[in-house]
C-alpha cells in the first residue's frame, strides 16, 4: 500500500532520513518506533508531502506520489497529530467535516457522515456535535481528531504520536478504540510513536528507526527475536527485551495437550506475557488453556 | 485596648461585609466625581469678555438662573460615587457620569444666558477653567467605571458616550448652549466648520485606505518572506521617527516635480501643495500599526494548527481564509483601530500643507489668539477619534469568532 524506495531527506549536512526502503502492506498497522530525532516523523510526513524527499520514491497504492498534487493527495490520507490541531473557532461537527467540505460534499451527506463518525469514535453526536474544542477533554479532543481524519473515508491514516500527550488511562482507552476501529474499517495505518508498550500493543508490523536509518522491520516477534541487534536491545531495554518478546507470542502456540487440574484458566487469545503474569499472580507453574490443554512454565521458557 | 481592637475586627468580619464587593475602581471613581463637583466652584464657572479678542475675566455663576440643573449635577456626582461601590452597578455609575456632564453643560448654558443679560452684543461668555476640569474628571470617572467591567477591550466608556453624545446633541439643538461663545463662533462658521469636518474625515479615510492598500498585501507577502518582513518593518519603524511636518515638507518637492513633469497628475489634483502630500504623509505613519497588526494577526494561528490544516489538504488560500484571518481578526482590528485614531489626529496637521480639514480652523485660531476658534477645531477632532475608536472596538467585539474569546 505504501512503499518507500531508498528515501532520503537532508537538513543541512545531517540526513534526517537516510536511504529508507520500507513496504507497508494494506490493512496493516505499521508502527514506526524510534527515539526523538530518529527521523520517524519526517519519514511519515513525506507520505502526504508535508516534507518532500531529496531523493528516492514513495509509492501509494502503486502510484508515485510525486506526481499527485499535494492537496488532492492529502484529501485521501487521514492525518492525526499529537497536538490534535482542532480549529478552536469551529464546532466539533465543523471540525470533523473539514475534508468532506473541501471535497464539496452536500450538507445532508456531511451531517450524516459526521454523526456516524462521532458514534464510531465513541462520542454521542447529540452531546458533542455542537461543542467547541475548548469544551472537550484531551481524550475527547483526540477522538474528534481521529473522526476528522476518517471523515472522507481515506484508505490510509497517518498518526504522529497521537496519544503521547494523554494520561495513561485515557491513552489505553484510545489505543483500544483505535484497534477496534481498525478491525472494523480495513484502514492502512502508519503510526509513529516512541512508546515501546504502545508500539507492541498496536503493531501488525514494527519498523524501528535510529539516526534516520531503518534498523529493523517485521512482525513484532521477529524484531524482538533472540538475535536482535544492539540498537533494538537498547531501545526495548536490555533487561526487558525477553519480557516484551513474550508479549508478542500467543500462548496457544506453546501449550501442550493434557489437563491442568485446578490450575487458573487463561483467557482466550492471551499472550505468553499474560500467561506469565497470571502464574506470578497465583504462585503456580501451570495454567489451563481455554479450549483444553495446559501451559507449563517450562513451555514459556522454551518459547522465549 | 488590644482587646477592643480585636473585638472591632471580629465584628467587622461577622457582618456580611460589603467591603468585599467594593470594586477597585470605586475609590478612583468617587474621587473623580468629588473633584468634578468641587472644581467649578474653586476654579470658576464662567468667564466673560467684552468682545472676542479681549482676554476674558472670571465671573460668578448666577445661581438663581441655573439652580435646577446645578442641583441635578451635584446629585449625579454623588450618584456616581455611590453607584461605583457595587460591581454590578458600575454600568449605571458610568451612565450617570454621562448625565452629570449633561447637567454641567445645562448649568453652564443657563448661567451664561443670565450673565449676558444687559451686556453688549459683542460680549462673550466662555466656560471657566473649573468647568473644563470638571468635564475631564467626569470623562475619567466614566472611563474608570468602564474599566471596572474587566477586560481591556471593553474599556471604552460606551455607556457614558451613549448618554452624553445624544444628550449633547439635544442640548445644542435646544439652543440652551447658544449663549456660549463657542456656539456663537460655531454658528458664524457653520458651513465652514461642516466642510472642514467632512474634509478632515475624507483626508483621514483616504490616508487609511492608502496605507491599508500598501500594508495588507505587503504583510501577506512578508508572512513567508523574512527578508521582506524585515524591510517592511524597518521602513515602517523608520518613518515613525521622521517628524510629521518634516515629512510633509519632504513630500512637497518630489510631488511638485512629478506634477510639473506629468501634467495629467496636476489635472487630477496632485501636486506639492494640498491633499496629495497630506494623504501620503499620514499614510506613511499608519504603515507601522497596520503592518504590525496584520502580521501579528496572521501569526495568531499556532504552527501545529497550520500543520493540521495543511495535512488535511487545505491550500494556503483556505488556511488564510479559515484560520489565519478569523483567528487573527482581533489583532488585525486592533492595529486598524490604532491606525484610524492616529489618522484622525494626524489629519489636523494636513492644514500645514494646504490640505484643509479641522486643522485649518485650529491654526486660524492660533493665529488670531482666539481660544474659541481653536476649540472649535479641536473638539470635533477629539469627538471624531472617540467615535472611530468606539466603532472599531464594537466591531472587534462582534467579529471575534466564539472559540477565540475564551
Amino acid at each position: 500500500m505504501i512503499r518507500f524506495d531508498a528515501v532520503t531527506k537532508r537538513y543541512g549536512p545531517r540526513a534526517a532520513v537516510d536511504a529508507v526502503s520500507l513496504e507497508v502492506r494494506a490493512r496493516r498497522i505499521c508502527v514506526l518506533l524510534g527515539e526523538s530525532g530518529s527521523g520517524k516523523s519526517t519519514l511519515m510526513r513525506m507520505v502526504n508531502r508535508l516534507v518532500e524527499p531529496d531523493s528516492g520514491r514513495i509509492m501509494l497504492d502503486g502510484r508515485d506520489i510525486a506526481g499527485v498534487p499535494p492537496e488532492a493527495l492529502r484529501h485521501g490520507i487521514g492525518y492525526v497529530i499529537q497536538s490534535v490541531g482542532l480549529f478552536p473557532h469551529w464546532r466539533v461537527a465543523q471540525n470533523v467535516a473539514t475534508v468532506p467540505r473541501l471535497l464539496g460534499w452536500e450538507d445532508a451527506r456531511v451531517a450524516a457522515r459526521v454523526d456516524a463518525l462521532l458514534d464510531l469514535v465513541g462520542l454521542p453526536p447529540d452531546r458533542f456535535r455542537d461543542r467547541l474544542p475548548h469544551e472537550l477533554s484531551g481524550g475527547q479532543a483526540q477522538r474528534v481528531g481521529l473522526a476528522r481524519a476518517l471523515a472522507a473515508d481515506p484508505p490510509v491514516l497517518l498518526m504522529d504520536e497521537p496519544f503521547s500527550a494523554l494520561d495513561p488511562g485515557i491513552r489505553r482507552e484510545l489505543q483500544g478504540a483505535l484497534r477496534d476501529i481498525h478491525a472494523g474499517t480495513d484502514k492502512t495505518i502508519l503510526f509513529v510513536t516512541h512508546d515501546v508498550e504502545e508500539a507492541l500493543l498496536l503493531a501488525d508490523e514494527l519498523a524501528v528507526m535510529q539516526d534516520g536509518r531503518l534498523i529493523a522491520h517485521g512482525r513484532p516477534g521477529e524484531v524482538l527475536a533472540r538475535d536482535a541487534g544492539p540498537a533494538v536491545r537498547h531501545l526495548f531495554g536490555e533487561q526487558t527485551l525477553a519480557f516484551h518478546r513474550l508479549g508478542t507470542l500467543p500462548a496457544a502456540g506453546a501449550a501442550r495437550p493434557g489437563e491442568a487440574a485446578a490450575a487458573p484458566l487463561l483467557p482466550e487469545g492471551a499472550t505468553l506475557k499474560q500467561a506469565l503474569m497470571l502464574m506470578l499472580e497465583h504462585g503456580t507453574d501451570q495454567l489451563a488453556m481455554p479450549g483444553g490443554g495446559a501451559l507449563h512454565l517450562s513451555d514459556i521458557l522454551a518459547a522465549a | 485596648m488590644a482587646e477592643a481592637r480585636s473585638r472591632l475586627l471580629t465584628d467587622a468580619a461577622a457582618t456580611p461585609s460589603p467591603a468585599v464587593a467594593i470594586p477597585r475602581e470605586a475609590t478612583a471613581a468617587a474621587l473623580l466625581a468629588a473633584l468634578a463637583a468641587v472644581l467649578p466652584f474653586l476654579l470658576g464657572w464662567l468667564s466673560v469678555a467684552p468682545n472676542r479678542l479681549v482676554s476674558p475675566r472670571p465671573v460668578a455663576l448666577p445661581m438663581a438662573a441655573a439652580a435646577l440643573p446645578l442641583g441635578l449635577f451635584l446629585l449625579c456626582c454623588l450618584g456616581v460615587a455611590l453607584l461605583a461601590r457595587r460591581r454590578a452597578l458600575l454600568p449605571w455609575a458610568e451612565a450617570v457620569a454621562g448625565l452629570a456632564l449633561l447637567a454641567l453643560l445645562a448649568t453652564l448654558g443657563l448661567g451664561a444666558g443670565a450673565a449676558l443679560e444687559g451686556a453688549s452684543r459683542l460680549a462673550r461668555v466662555a466656560p471657566g477653567a473649573g468647568v473644563w476640569f470638571s468635564a475631564l474628571a467626569l470623562l475619567l470617572a466614566g472611563g474608570c467605571c468602564a474599566a471596572g467591567r474587566g477586560r481591556m477591550a471593553d474599556a471604552t466608556p460606551t455607556r457614558f458616550l451613549a448618554v452624553a453624545l445624544p444628550g449633547l446633541a439635544l442640548l445644542v439643538a435646544s439652543g440652551l448652549l447658544d449663549p456660549l461663545s463657542l456656539l456663537k463662533e460655531a454658528a458664524q462658521r457653520g458651513p465652514e466648520l461642516r466642510l472642514a469636518l467632512l474634509r478632515h474625515a475624507v483626508l483621514a479615510a483616504g490616508a487609511l485606505t492608502l496605507a491599508a492598500a500598501v500594508a495588507v498585501p505587503l504583510s501577506l507577502l512578508a508572512l513567508r518572506r523574512p527578508r521582506l518582513e524585515a524591510a517592511l518593518m524597518t521602513l515602517a519603524n523608520g518613518l515613525q521617527v521622521v517628524p510629521s511636518i518634516a515629512l510633509f515638507g519632504l513630500l512637497m518637492a518630489p510631488l511638485a516635480g512629478l506634477a510639473a513633469m506629468w501634467p495629467p497628475l496636476r489635472a487630477a489634483g496632485i501636486g506639492g501643495i494640498g491633499a496629495a502630500p497630506a494623504v501620503i504623509g499620514i499614510a506613511a505613519y499608519l504603515l507601522l500599526p497596520l503592518a504590525a497588526g496584520m502580521l501579528a494577526g496572521l501569526r495568531q494561528a499556532p504552527p501545529e494548527l497550520i500543520d493540521a490544516a495543511r495535512g488535511q489538504g487545505m491550500n494556503e488560500r483556505a488556511i488564510l481564509r479559515h484560520l489565519r484571518v478569523p483567528l487573527g481578526l482581533g489583532a488585525m482590528l486592533g492595529g486598524l483601530r490604532v491606525a484610524a485614531v492616529q489618522a484622525v489626529g494626524l489629519a489636523t496637521l494636513a492644514a500645514l500643507v494646504g490640505a484643509g480639514g479641522l486643522g485649518a480652523i485650529v491654526f486660524q485660531g492660533i493665529g488670531q489668539l482666539a481660544a474659541d476658534l481653536i476649540l472649535l477645531g479641536v473638539l470635533p477632532v477629539v469627538a471624531l477619534s472617540l467615535c472611530v475608536d468606539a466603532l472599531l472596538a464594537a466591531a472587534q467585539r462582534l467579529l471575534m469568532p466564539p472559540g477565540t474569546r475564551a
